[in-house]
């Protein structure tokens, strides 16, 4: 395994273990409530919109 | 919505990413495809919620500032957002380190996402995944009608 796949498996693993402490925890915001936030005003709704179908259009239709 | 109206429209998006993911990326029905559905995403964000933002812009935008108040008030629940702006920013970062120097070694994250899209049920399953997400942002928690 390459150097920077273990960097992205670490980065995957530091997010999977804080998302499932944070979904856990009560006092802690979890990836729900990450979203949550971004959806309280419509700036933050359209900017997380932007962002996911850019994301999609990448994705889909670029992605080489 | 009727349990029947529920479940049609849950078996038509099922069918939906199976078929997208049987596209490939160069074809011109996925690129129409993703942009219907991002139009009709946009479409219902305007119908469904006009008038229905639980916050203004202002104050929203505003919020996450007073750092010294959210500490003294929720000391956990702002060092775990801190956390996540962390490893966000991790992740963004690194992608930009790998994508810039262009290795082979230095695998970026749209090219890990490529081996999950390389078969037809990991693109299709993302596909799900990703129509999901834009479902809730677009209709998710809206204020009620008629509330102030």
């Amino acid at each position: 395994m390459s150097a920077g796949a273990v960097v992205w498996v670490v980065l995957g693993a530091a997010a999977l273990l804080w998302g499932t402490v944070s979904s856990v925890g009560r006092e802690l915001p979890g990836p729900i409530a990450a979203l949550r936030w971004f959806a309280r005003s419509w700036l933050g709704r359209a900017l997380a919109l932007c962002a996911w179908g850019g994301a999609g259009w990448h994705l889909f239709c670029q992605r080489p | 919505m009727s349990r029947a109206l529920g479940v049609g429209l849950l078996a038509g998006a099922v069918a939906f990413c199976w078929w997208e993911g049987g596209l490939h990326q160069d074809q011109t029905a996925a690129h129409w495809s993703v942009l219907a559905v991002i139009g009709a995403t946009l479409l219902a964000t305007v119908l469904a919620g006009a008038g229905r933002q639980p916050e203004p812009v202002g104050r929203w935008a505003r919020g996450p500032f007073p750092l010294r108040r959210h500490l003294a008030e929720d000391r956990a629940g702002t060092l775990g957002a801190a956390l996540w702006v962390l490893v966000v920013a991790a992740v963004v970062g690194w992608d930009l380190n790998s994508f810039v120097h262009q290795a082979h070694d230095l695998p970026t994250l749209s090219s890990i996402f490529g081996h999950v899209t390389s078969s037809r049920a990991g693109r299709a399953g993302l596909f799900a995944l990703w129509l999901a997400l834009g479902a809730t942002l677009a209709l998710g928690w809206r204020r009620s009608r008629g509330r102030a």
